[in-house]
């Protein structure tokens, strides 16, 4: 953790980007889809609403085409894009009442040690159980009780797989906070799935202090 | 080295992904050893970040891929025209100026157009234009008469290979370069161009 990864799409994406700022605007289909999945997850995890985020990742792709010509080549692409992302989701999320709730949620202390809830044996939930849509609801329900915070660093390292250093430059905060988000939110989701399968399954969730329910 | 449960959850985080001193590491395993709450606090951790790290937890809407690029694609395919050409457009306009500028000074050679209609000009200066494949004019890049994919060439070779200068784009681009005549005769942009507008 915390050393770049190395990115063997780089060079092509650069030779991708110079071909459309010179004109070939179809390659850009071929730079972007990559990363379609990856927008539409941010956006949802910010608006927490599908119908949203898919309109808000449009918007996010256009405007990454629109100001193509301002992206430096020094920056990682995905990075630049899911700033894009992020602002276009958040440009949204100020216009709804989230945004309240989102900065009640950020005024949290993140500093201190975190105190785990549930200490009973963890009963593994097997990857397999995700085939089950209501597995899978259960999971993006928890995730989505986090405070954004908590959220946004977990999407981009842990569902994203980005590392440190990109997930840091792509939320505008230091390395050392994004350890310290990521501690949390792993720490949270695991006392609301606690004790494991059964408990997801039985809707049990404990909410720790700082979380809030999400229907 | 000895570590509290405290010490444990703080530093938990990164245990599971193998970012701590070996010394601490050791530790905490002899920790996790003798205490089951840590043990599960430990294994839960591991748990939630396969599961969510798996792809098959998140999956697109039915039907996105599409819908974007339906969104996507009057931008793209400039059927409505682009910031992005514009800018290019904007770009070319002053290399363009700068070039003519240079090639009155250097160049006074004329290139022979073959096409009878790409004459517009006494003087045709050497710099890129816009040629859009399957059309039959060259443009400024960004001119809004300019619709599909297009490829970049210099003027002299656009009218050796039988283009013709856009009556609109070029015609404003010459005489602001002072190189048209006030017989200037441009070509109307052809119907393959304008159709998809």
């Amino acid at each position: 953790m915390g050393t770049s990864r190395p990115d063997p799409g780089h060079e092509h994406e650069a030779t991708l980007i110079g071909r459309i700022q010179r004109g070939e605007r179809e390659l850009f289909y071929e730079l972007i889809q990559p990363y379609e999945k990856r927008v539409f997850v941010i956006a949802f995890m910010i608006l927490r609403n599908e119908a949203d985020a898919e309109d808000a990742a449009q918007d996010a792709f256009l405007k990454a085409f629109k100001h193509l010509a301002q992206f430096r080549a020094e920056s990682r692409f995905s990075t630049w894009l899911i700033q894009v992302a992020i602002n276009e989701a958040r440009l949204r999320q100020r216009k709804s009442h989230l945004q309240i709730m989102r900065s009640i949620e950020d005024q949290e202390n993140e500093d201190g040690t975190y105190t785990p809830r549930d200490f009973a044996d963890w009963r593994e939930i097997p990857s397999e159980a995700l085939e089950r849509k209501e597995v899978r609801e259960k999971l993006i329900a928890a995730l989505a009780s986090l405070a954004q915070k908590y959220r946004d660093v977990f999407v981009l390292r842990d569902v994203e797989h980005m590392n440190i250093e990109d997930t840091a430059e792509a939320l505008g905060i230091s390395a050392g906070a994004v350890k310290t988000r990521l501690l949390r939110a792993r720490l949270m989701l695991r006392d609301l799935l606690s004790p494991g399968l059964d408990g997801v399954l039985a809707g049990h969730s404990q909410m720790p202090k700082g979380t809030k329910p999400w229907s | 080295m000895v570590v509290r449960c405290e010490d444990v959850w703080r530093e938990i985080s990164n245990y599971v992904e193998g970012d701590l001193d070996p010394a601490l590491k050791r530790a905490m395993e002899e920790h996790f050893a003798e205490c089951p709450r840590c043990e599960s606090v430990r294994d839960g951790m591991r748990n939630v970040i396969e599961l969510y790290g798996d792809k098959t937890m998140f999956t697109l809407p039915a039907s996105f891929h599409p819908r974007l690029h339906g969104r996507l694609a009057d931008r793209i395919e400039g059927r409505r025209g682009s910031s992005l050409g514009w800018l290019l457009g904007v770009a070319a306009t002053a290399a363009f100026a700068a070039l003519t500028l240079l090639a009155s000074v250097h160049d006074h050679s004329l290139p022979q157009p073959r096409a009878q209609m790409s004459q517009p000009a006494r003087r045709l200066p050497q710099r890129l234009v816009a040629v859009v494949d399957g059309g039959k004019t060259f443009h400024v890049p960004g001119c809004p008469f300019m619709h599909g994919k297009y490829h970049m060439v210099t003027a002299e070779e656009a009218v050796r290979e039988g283009y013709a200068p856009c009556s609109r784009c070029m015609y404003e681009a010459l005489r602001s370069a002072g190189y048209v005549t006030p017989d200037f005769e441009g070509e109307e942009v052809a119907s393959s161009e304008t159709a998809a507008k």
